[in-house]
Parts: structure tokens; sequence; C-alpha cells
């Protein structure tokens, strides 16, 4: 029972890197692909972690995965803020179908 | 069942490879880049769910300290960088 719990939320994860791989295809604005590229930085990292804390035993393995999970939650959205702030002053976006820029009215440079 | 997961996970790859690849702009490789390495990470995880062993955590974290590290530096790079 375990392995099938675990196994459904590692596809699930897993299910999500995939559907943000073809939005990199897809999508063409840098600010809708990093919409698409952060989900499964923090969703698809916590179910496959989850799902593989079903099947690995061991307290030193959970402990790992816990980890991961608590870095990426950390990490992710500070890096992809980053990125966004860097590419929106250095002008590398879609400005033309954006229909609110509220960091141009904060954010003088 | 996790087969099935390695196919996702790869497909995912591939995505993120193509506009590592095509992107037109800097700021469009660093965002492919960190997915990228996301979806490793997602990997490295799948394949120790599916063989059960614990030995390759640790490189899991390594590569999302990595893809933080390399992503924020660049960011800064391109903050930095003349329009």
């Amino acid at each position: 029972m375990s392995d099938l719990v675990g196994g459904a939320l590692v596809v699930l994860g897993c299910a999500l890197a995939a559907l943000s791989g073809i939005g990199q295809v897809r999508f063409g604005d840098l600010f809708t692909r990093m919409h698409m590229a952060t989900k499964p930085a923090t969703l698809g990292i916590l179910l496959v972690a989850v799902g593989a804390m079903f099947r690995i035993e061991g307290s030193g393995a959970v402990t790992l995965l816990l980890l991961i999970i608590i870095l990426q939650f950390v990490t992710g959205p500070v890096s992809a803020h980053l990125v966004g702030r860097a590419a929106h002053r250095h002008g590398d976006w879609d400005r033309e179908h954006a229909v609110v820029d509220e960091l141009a009215e904060v954010d003088e440079l | 069942m996790i087969l099935v997961a390695l196919v996702l996970v790869t497909v995912g790859g591939a995505g993120f490879l193509y506009r590592l690849v095509r992107g037109p702009t800097l700021a469009d490789r660093i965002v492919s880049l960190d997915g990228l390495l996301t979806v490793i990470v997602t990997a490295i995880l799948a394949w120790s769910a599916y063989h059960r062993d614990g030995t390759y955590l640790t490189l899991g974290v390594v590569v999302a300290l990595v893809a933080f590290l390399g992503t924020s530096a660049f960011a800064r790079f391109v903050e930095g960088r003349r329009r």
C-alpha cells in the first residue's frame, strides 16, 4: 500500500516536471516561462521527495529528503525573484503584452 | 510505475534543454538552467525511489545548493551588465 502511494506521488511530481518542460517550449515570454519553471521547483520536488520517503527505508534517507525539501522551499522563490528582477531591470521581457507593471512604479533605475 | 516517472522527467529535461539552446536572451538561459538543475534533482530523487537506495540523496542536496548559488550569481551578473 505504501509502495503504491509513494509511486503515485513520484509519478505526480515527475509529471509536473514534464509539464514545465513542455511549457518551456510552448510559452513565448520570459515571465510566463518562469511561471512554468518555478512550479516543479517547489511542488514537484515536495511530491517526489515525500513519495521517496514512502519507498526508502532508514532515518538517514528521510533526513536528507527533508533537507532537500527545506532547501528548495527556501532558495527556489529567492532565486526566481532575483532572476525576475534582473530581467525586468534589463528589459528582457515582453513589455507590450503586459497588462500591469507594478515594479516599474516602485523600482527606479 | 516509477519507470513512467523517469520517462516524464526526461521529457521535462528535454524541454528545458531546448530553451537553454534556443533562448533569445541571457535571462531565458538562466531560467532554463535553473529549471534544468531542478529537474535533475527530481530525477535523482525518482531514481533513488525506484531503486530504494538512499546513497545518492546527498547528491540531490548538493545539486540543489549549486542551482541556487549559480542562479543568484548569474542574476547579479545580468543586473550589472550594461543595457
